[in-house]
């Protein structure tokens, strides 16, 4: 079933584009990242979703169902980007307030998410504003999860949680999927989508770039790898197979590969090589993946 | 919306707790003042000090004839009580919708199964109903101060008719700063707006009761819908301004309704 289906939706704030004809569907029990750098338009595209902006073109349907009636968003879950909460309540009375919105809805997964995320019950009993932002943030994702929501609109969820909750996170996220529910993710960090998600959507300037599986993108996707030689950069090295770009200074040299790396390894040890940089992929070797031409330049 | 009005209930308990009794012990206290003090001897002591012209303006207008009842009826004109009033309807107003959206908590609270349409419902009913009771507590200041001191009380029909004139006068006020507040994204610019608004209306009505000249300004002040001397001493009729006043209120809440649910949030 589609739990979310979005077309053609366009949005302007005054002479700036947010959204460009975006349009794409997210399944029930699918993760489905949304990528892109600050300003690309993806909290603008969870906004209409929920019907908080109002779009000069385009369509939202929730469960089938056109965005418009109130009670369409009882089966949704969403964190906003910039949590802000009542800062005089107590965690639990925050808890409390919001689960009351979905009085057919009872906060039955609240137990499980408090003990996953680490929130205690002393936490629980202090005023929101003397508690830390990661604290904060793991209230934010109770409210938004303990209903149990047939969609989770998740807006870069991550942020402020360390390592060890982002962990918890993502298994809470894939656990939400395994039940059937369907999750949209965004992010501007490219390693967090790539660890969980199924499918991405990849927003730059508003413009939706590609709508991919996982797998697809990994083949489509440029990484920048970086190497320092002993003595002289082969001569055959740029026209490896795999390397679509490289950039070549004295001894070292910036290569850009594409799929299949075995060809240009085995280039690489038929030299002496004294130092190799082959970090994570980001952001913007994906966008380079879809807009940059192949060259090579040699200095 | 139960639990939206209790949210609202525990964040603006305190301020309005704090008007209610601030205005019901002012106003219990121009008793005690009326009681104790030779206030209309002062106050003509006061007026001589003042040019001729403005002498018997002051005297008839202001003070009504210097009666304790038309004292009793300037403590409902003090700057004091208009402006418990006003503040309960702004600051209601400005935090309904800018202030929520300064805070940053509109966002989440729209994303629930709460429509924009019940969301303003319930902040008007809040802001109504504290409206009400802070008149109320008014008039009962006014009572009590009468009775505590020996005072001649006032009929319950008058009395019922001047916490319904106070009323739609700040119902007034709430109108029109939520109407500002829909449009704003920052409570203290919608604050300081309607305030400068209300001070400005309060000159207005001021300058038209004494300077004929600008009695020509007196229909466009809110203040000139409110007249505490003419339902306490004369027992006039308030429908006019209570008709002027619900307009107001009526047609401002109506605006506010339809852009709220056009706007963008934040």
């Amino acid at each position: 079933m589609t739990a979310l289906q979005i077309d053609n939706l366009s949005k302007r704030y005054g002479a700036l584009h947010a959204l460009r004809d975006v349009s794409f569907a997210v399944e029930s029990g699918e993760i489905f990242g949304y990528l892109g750098p600050n300003g690309a338009g993806k909290t603008t595209t969870l906004r209409a979703i929920l019907g908080l902006v109002r779009t000069e073109s385009g369509e939202v349907r929730l469960f089938g169902e056109k965005i418009g009636r109130a009670e369409i968003r009882a089966g949704v879950g969403f964190l906003p980007g910039e949590l802000h909460l009542y800062a005089n309540m107590t965690g639990a009375a925050l808890l409390n307030y919001f689960a009351d919105f979905r009085p057919q809805q009872p906060p039955k997964l609240r137990p499980k998410l408090l003990d996953k995320l680490e929130v205690d019950h002393t936490v629980l009993a202090r005023r929101v504003k003397f508690l830390s932002h990661g604290t904060k943030q793991k209230l934010g994702l109770v409210i938004a999860m303990q209903h149990d929501p047939r969609l989770l609109l998740l807006d870069e969820p991550t942020l402020g949680l360390d390592p060890l909750m982002q962990k918890a996170l993502h298994e809470l996220l894939l656990d939400f999927a395994k039940r059937g529910s369907a999750v949209l993710f965004s992010s501007h960090i490219l390693s967090e989508v790539k660890s969980i998600c199924h499918r991405v959507a990849i927003l730059r300037e508003g413009e939706l770039v590609a709508v991919e599986r996982l797998d697809t993108l990994r083949d489509k996707m440029i990484r920048r790898l970086q190497v320092r030689f002993r003595n002289t950069v082969p001569k055959t090295l740029p026209q490896t197979a795999g390397i679509v770009r490289a950039q070549i200074t004295g001894h070292e040299a910036t290569l850009w590969v594409q799929g299949d790396i075995n060809p240009m390894l085995r280039c690489l040890a038929a030299s002496e090589v004294e130092h190799l940089v082959f970090p994570e992929p980001e952001l913007e070797d994906i966008f380079m993946s879809y807009f940059q031409p192949q060259e090579q330049d040699r200095a | 919306m139960r639990n939206l009005l209790r949210g609202l209930v525990a964040r603006h308990a305190l301020f309005i707790t704090l008007c209610m009794l601030l205005l019901g012990g002012f106003e219990f206290l121009i008793c005690g003042l009326v009681a104790t003090v030779d206030v209309s001897g002062i106050l003509k002591e006061v007026t001589k000090a003042v040019p001729a012209f403005l002498q018997g303006l002051l005297t008839e207008q202001v003070f009504s004839g210097m009666t304790t009842r038309g004292i009793l009826a300037f403590g409902w004109n003090h700057p004091v009580a208009l402006a418990l009033g006003a503040a309960v309807a702004v600051v209601l107003a400005a935090q309904a919708v800018a202030g929520e959206i300064e805070n940053g908590t509109l966002e989440l609270l729209l994303s629930q199964p709460l429509s924009r349409r019940n969301y303003l419902f319930a902040h008007v009913l809040f802001a109504l109903l504290a409206l009400g009771v802070l008149s109320l507590l008014g008039v009962l200041g006014t009572y009590l101060g009468q009775k505590y001191y020996g005072l001649a009380l006032f009929e319950w029909r008058p009395l019922r008719q001047l916490a319904l004139n106070f009323f739609a006068l700040n119902a007034a006020w709430y109108g029109l700063a939520l109407l500002l507040s829909v449009f704003a994204r920052e409570s203290g610019r919608v604050t300081g707006a309607t305030f400068l608004f209300a001070l400005l209306s309060y000159v207005v009505q001021a300058l038209g009761k004494l300077w004929p000249a600008a009695g020509l300004l007196l229909p466009y002040s809110l203040y000139s819908y409110y007249a505490p001397a003419e339902i306490l001493i004369q027992e006039a009729s308030t429908a006019k301004a209570l008709t002027v006043l619900g307009s107001v209120c009526v047609c401002s809440l109506g605006l506010s309704l339809w852009r709220f649910q056009r706007r963008d949030i934040p």
